[in-house]
């Protein structure tokens, strides 16, 4: 081939530089990753100054920070998986189920055979899990908020016939070192705060700049674009689950390892505020768009809310009421942030 | 390469004797097409006339009944489909654009093909400098949107633009585009007929689908006119004007309802 494509480049028209003047008027320019991230972060600052307004005695000391990143990470890892399975379009509800019977799998593992073999197996029967999930979403053609609520029923059934209501003690056994190194302390900070910080890397890293990560957004944007395209949708879909799964067995064997004890209902409580960190954090629900690093400022919105609403001197009845506050006020926020700098 | 369609040019693409049908319903009998390097084939016809077909069955999402033979440079390729069509460097610009529109323009451009590190990490830098290189080879650029912007930003006739500039990216030598003025404004139409014209001077054989016949007449070399599955009219626009284009095409969508 001979010709040189640029010896006949299509003439610029009026049209096109008339909308580029129609688009100017934004004066901040952020990048469209970064926007949610800002805007999650806003919010979170923005609530703790009230806070601290409010109560500067607890908020000025570091007491409640260490308290608050005792439980931030159980959250947060959780929320990383659900940030990829809503950017690829679909719901998964099932994993506090999911928690639950990879921390039951660990616990029960880990007396027998120790620590390593019962963080495999408690991975291998999260990611399980997760696998059911997305086949039955992707081979069947089920809704997946259906699916998913299905399983959270019948896996919490399971544990619960399988640990027979039992209470598992973990203090008499010999593992101080294992201890130590994921939910000891380092200063002031816990353990399990690197480790999970450590995890949201890793995935964010996926998600933002791996090939699978852009084919989970392509998949919850426009599935059939992307299967023109060469993108396998099914699987792509199905390792989201499965993602999923795998942070469920992380945060139940921290969460056993934290509290040296093991309960068949350790899932419960968790349904509700991660999903908010989610949302919070500005990963839409339509799917196609979402950040590993807005989930991570939601999380901790979600979780001060909580000790937040106590230490301003209210009941803790209140803390639901702070919860509906707070994630309708911040998704009014994410609309209103981004929409000023986009339209 | 020549470009223009010269008697000493071997086709690149032939289709012999392609047959198609649905359960009882014949979509394709007994077609013969050839595409020459550096042409403009606009296919025509009536609804179910089976043009969509035939490009389905050139682009490899449709495969035809047995006994059709599709040759690629004088070469038959048996299971033709998608992938070989593609690997062959025949590429498809869907009618639906086939876009994820809330990703960036560049992440669209390498949809499906990421250039990638052997850990599978995306080489961003390099995607957008290529996806910057490629805009403003087809004379494309804005001050306002970059190839990281979003492609919901942009206008239709500019994401006709981007469907069409993945299409060359990947050292196509068949762009096949399916509608692809469809539901635009003029000015858009105008735009993505100048692309198809470049697509030519490249010397890329284009595949032209269309309902509108002034477009199909401006920008074709040739037309092959579709009518209940088969090819009624093959031959060379010369000296036809818009008008006698026009008036072969009713003959045809006619004579076809008639029979």
């Amino acid at each position: 081939m001979t010709t040189d494509a640029t010896a006949t480049p299509t003439q610029p028209t009026e049209s096109a530089s008339n909308a580029d003047a129609r688009r100017t008027r934004g004066r901040f320019h952020f990048s469209d990753d970064l926007r949610p991230v800002i805007g999650a972060l806003i919010f979170l600052i923005v609530m703790m100054a009230i806070f601290t307004i409010r109560a500067p005695d607890v908020f000025l000391g570091t007491g409640i920070f260490t308290a608050v990143f005792l439980s931030l990470p159980l959250f947060m890892i959780l929320g990383l998986g659900l940030v990829f399975v809503t950017t690829a379009g679909e719901s998964d509800l099932s994993f506090p189920s999911t928690v639950a019977l990879s921390g039951l799998a660990y616990t029960v593992v880990f007396v027998r055979w120790g620590f390593w073999a019962g963080l495999a197996l408690a991975l291998t029967v999260g990611m399980l899990c997760g696998l059911i999930n997305g086949l039955l979403v992707t081979k069947l053609g089920l809704s997946s908020l259906i699916t998913t609520l299905g399983m959270n029923f019948a896996l919490a059934g399971v544990t619960q016939v399988l640990n027979n209501g039992k209470v598992r003690l973990l203090s008499g056994f010999d593992h101080a070192l294992i201890r130590r190194a994921i939910v000891g302390s380092i200063g002031p900070i816990p353990a399990q705060l690197i480790w999970g910080l450590g995890l949201a890397l890793v995935l964010g890293l996926i998600y933002h700049r791996h090939r699978y990560g852009i084919h989970v957004h392509i998949v919850g944007d426009n599935p059939d674009a992307g299967r023109a395209m060469g993108v396998n949708v099914e699987r792509t879909k199905t390792l989201a689950f499965v993602i999923v799964g795998l942070c469920c067995a992380v945060s139940a064997v921290i969460a056993v390892l934290l509290n040296s004890t093991y309960y068949s209902t350790m899932g419960d409580g968790y349904l509700l505020p991660v999903l908010a960190a989610v949302f919070v954090g500005g990963t839409p629900v339509g799917g196609g768009r979402g950040t590993i690093g807005g989930l991570v400022i939601g999380s901790a919105t979600v979780v001060f809310i909580q000790t937040g609403v106590v230490a301003v001197g209210l009941d803790g009845y209140y803390t639901s009421l702070g919860f509906g506050i707070v994630i309708v006020l911040s998704l009014l926020g994410h609309r209103w942030f981004s929409g000023r700098l986009t339209k | 390469m020549s470009q223009s369609l010269t008697s000493g040019d071997s086709p690149v693409v032939e289709l012999l004797d392609v047959h198609k049908s649905f359960g009882r319903v014949y979509a394709l009998e007994a077609v013969n097409m050839s595409l020459y390097p550096g042409e403009i084939v606009s296919l025509v016809g009536d609804n179910g006339a089976g043009k969509s077909t035939l490009a389905k069955i050139i682009s490899g999402t449709e495969r035809p009944d047995s006994g059709s033979r599709v040759l690629v440079d004088g070469q038959e390729v048996r299971g033709w489909n998608a992938g070989k069509a593609r690997r062959l460097g025949i590429e498809t610009v869907h009618q639906n654009r086939a876009l994820s529109e809330q990703q960036s323009i560049y992440a669209n451009v390498f949809m499906g093909r990421e250039r990638t590190n052997r850990l599978g990490f995306v080489k961003r830098k390099e995607e957008i400098a290529e996806t910057e290189a490629l805009l403003r080879r087809i004379g494309y650029s804005s001050k306002v949107w970059t190839p990281r912007s979003p492609v919901n930003r942009l206008s239709g006739g500019e994401r006709q633009g981007v469907a069409i500039a993945r299409a060359i990216l990947f050292n196509s030598r068949v762009v096949l585009l399916d509608e692809p003025t469809t539901a635009m404004a003029l000015s858009e139409a105008g735009e993505v007929l100048a692309f198809i014209r470049d697509l030519k001077a490249q010397g890329k054989s284009v595949v032209f689908i269309s309902h509108n016949p002034w477009d199909a007449h401006a920008v074709a070399d040739r037309f092959v006119i579709m009518g209940r599955g088969r090819v009624v009219f093959d031959g060379p626009k010369a000296n036809m004007t818009t008008e006698e284009f026009i008036e072969l095409l009713h003959g045809h969508a006619k004579s076809g309802r008639d029979r």
